[in-house]
């Protein structure tokens, strides 16, 4: 057996030494990753496909450039593709050692390309398990549990090259699947609204956010409004990850662009396909419209504001028109800079 | 008697097939793309009663806000009954709750054993496939803990083969008698398997597919054919009953006017 990212009991003794004190979180992206993404670290990804993905933490990664990752997540799209294609760009720069998925594509937007290219070329480890197994092993790691049962996918195949055991229940003697948990190194989320302190509400699904914050060592979080903290915590259950989980939060509106931040934009069904259409060329053998996207959007820019700038107003504006907003509007005041 | 549409797609034809399989106030666990289409028409016609559960969290929503793109997306929450995140909605179908997942796949076996992970040898060509496939997501999940599943596909020989290369979502596995039960799970399995082409079920007895009713322009022969296995084509086939006027016009103004899962052509 090996664990990646922390063991259940290093992760035990890493919170138990943590700072877990009430206090202004807020520092720039930049040095938020700098001080908590370190080369061959796992890294929790957080959001679902492409639906609050944490894209601005990710184009930070890639700009300052880590090696030998391992991304744990139940089914991601873009933020892993971006992963992908800087690692295809430039592999001393940036690189995937290793992923643990349920599910790496775009869904209505087509397959992931550099998932293909990197797997089909024996580029990256893989350990397939299914979107509940990776849900329930954050889960686990956030319950402070080695291990949890779980009843699928037993049958499948990912058993014979994934981690999980099938044993008799002790009680019931029928066979049951074990998974081991996960405990990664850092979780990466974006959520829409954040106090100074780390206190995260999280609109629409949770996805599987809290759980991969609170199994992880470090959490950085990225939302798109800061509001007051008496706002966060007049709601007390509408607080989806607690302060103490987090440590680094950043204010990005757009921090999840071009996916969706539900309650306030859509997915942009033009700038996504115009992404996976240079990833897909680059798995044909075309290598300058990857390049060049890289250049213009991530590279070239120092910030998600700068990469906000290159996209037309209008495409903006639609993205934001056609998301339904529900907010809880009586909770909601954005917090003066 | 309703009119029915002449032009119509294989597409089209599918997600009406998909739809007319769906029972009014049954819960349907939805996997992304078809399904999701099919959902939405059964509830516009025969099953307003119809509870979708999308499993980043959302269960029992109105799909009345446009087509998800993804079963995570703002649209699939809009007036959720529920709405949490993917541990919550795969508890549900553990515990019980779900009684059917619908899901797609790439390549079927006879005993419905879906493959939506790796072209190639396995185990020892993982690290090195011939095609990867995005991988299971939920699929797996559904297909074993929902109480039945519906797969709704593509007809080629290619995909319909004796032996797949991957079983991600496992349906009856072998065949052999409580295959299912002896290897853990709690759903039953299979119910339905709806292509381009054809209707199909499971025998009682062996667990292979067999043929329930041809779509329109097909034939038993037709679907054979097109079938990279033996299929057990049982006395009482019925040729399906084409897609009316209506349920054209539904998929094609109501649900997915851009045609982003209804694609226009298709091949096979």
């Amino acid at each position: 057996m090996y664990w990646t990212g922390l063991s259940p009991d290093e992760a035990r003794q890493f919170l138990a030494n943590k700072d877990k004190s009430k206090r202004d979180k807020r520092i720039s992206l930049k040095e938020a990753v700098q001080k908590y993404v370190k080369d061959g670290d796992n890294l929790g990804i957080a959001g679902f496909v492409d639906a609050r993905q944490p894209i601005a933490i990710v184009h930070e990664i890639i700009r300052q450039g880590r090696k030998d990752l391992t991304l744990s997540y139940q089914s991601a799209g873009i933020a892993a593709e971006y992963l992908c294609g800087a690692m295809c760009l430039d592999d001393n720069k940036n690189s995937i050692k290793r992923m643990e998925l349920a599910y790496l594509a775009h869904e209505a937007f087509g397959i992931s390309p550099l998932l293909r290219y990197l797997t089909e070329n024996s580029l990256i480890e893989m350990e397939d398990w299914s979107n509940y197994n990776m849900s329930a092993r954050f889960k686990a790691g956030a319950m402070g549990l080695p291990f949890i049962p779980c009843r699928s996918p037993m049958g499948s195949d990912m058993l014979q090259t994934n981690r999980a055991i099938i044993q008799d229940c002790p009680f019931t003697n029928r066979p049951i699947m074990l998974l081991p948990a996960s405990h990664p190194n850092v979780a990466l989320v974006h959520v829409q609204e954040a106090d100074i302190y780390g206190n995260c509400r999280i609109q629409g699904p949770l996805f599987t956010c809290p759980e991969i914050s609170m199994a992880s060592a470090h959490t950085i979080v990225t939302c798109d409004r800061l509001i007051e903290h008496d706002d966060m915590v007049r709601f007390p259950n509408r607080v989806s990850i607690p302060y103490f989980s987090v440590d680094a939060v950043i204010e990005v509106p757009y921090g999840a662009y071009p996916g969706n931040s539900n309650g306030l934009y859509y997915y942009d069904e033009k700038h996504i396909p115009e992404f996976r259409d240079a990833c897909e060329k680059f798995r044909k053998g075309e290598r300058a419209p990857l390049q060049e996207y890289f250049d213009n959007y991530i590279f070239g820019v120092e910030n998600t504001t700068e990469f906000i700038n290159k996209i037309p107003l209008n495409q903006i504006q639609h993205v934001e028109k056609i998301e339904p907003g529900i907010r809880l509007e009586s909770a909601h005041t954005v917090l003066g800079s | 008697m309703p009119k029915y549409s002449e032009d119509f797609t294989p597409q089209e034809m599918i997600v009406v097939a998909g739809s007319r399989t769906l029972i009014d106030n049954k819960v349907v666990f939805a996997g992304t793309g078809l399904p999701m289409v099919a959902i939405t028409l059964a509830q516009l016609t025969h099953g307003p009663g119809i509870v979708p559960v999308f499993e980043a969290g959302a269960v029992g929503p109105e799909l009345s806000r446009g087509l998800p793109l993804s079963v995570g997306g703002s649209r699939t929450t809009y007036k959720a009954n529920y709405l949490l995140g993917l541990n919550s909605a795969f508890e549900l179908t553990q515990r019980g709750f779900c009684d059917f997942g619908f899901i797609g796949g790439a390549e079927i076996d006879p005993y419905g054993n879906l493959n939506s992970t790796m072209l190639g040898s396995y185990p020892d060509g993982y690290n090195k496939p011939k095609v990867r496939l995005p991988g299971s997501g939920g699929a797996s999940d559904m297909a074993c803990s929902c109480e039945r599943t519906i797969i709704i596909m593509v007809h080629e020989p290619r995909r319909f083969s004796e032996k797949i290369d991957y079983i991600t979502s496992p349906g009856y596995l072998d065949g052999s008698p409580n295959a299912r039960w002896r290897a853990g799970m709690v759903g039953q399995g299979p119910y339905r398997v709806i292509t381009t082409k054809a209707i199909m079920g499971f025998d009682d007895e062996t667990k292979r597919m067999k043929l329930i009713a041809t779509l329109p322009g097909e034939t038993v022969e037709s679907v054979q054919e097109a079938t990279g296995f033996e299929l057990i084509i049982p006395d009482d086939v019925y040729p399906f009953e084409p897609p009316t006027v209506e349920e054209i016009r539904l998929i094609r103004e109501v649900i997915d006017p851009l045609g982003y899962f209804v694609k226009k052509k298709i091949k096979g």
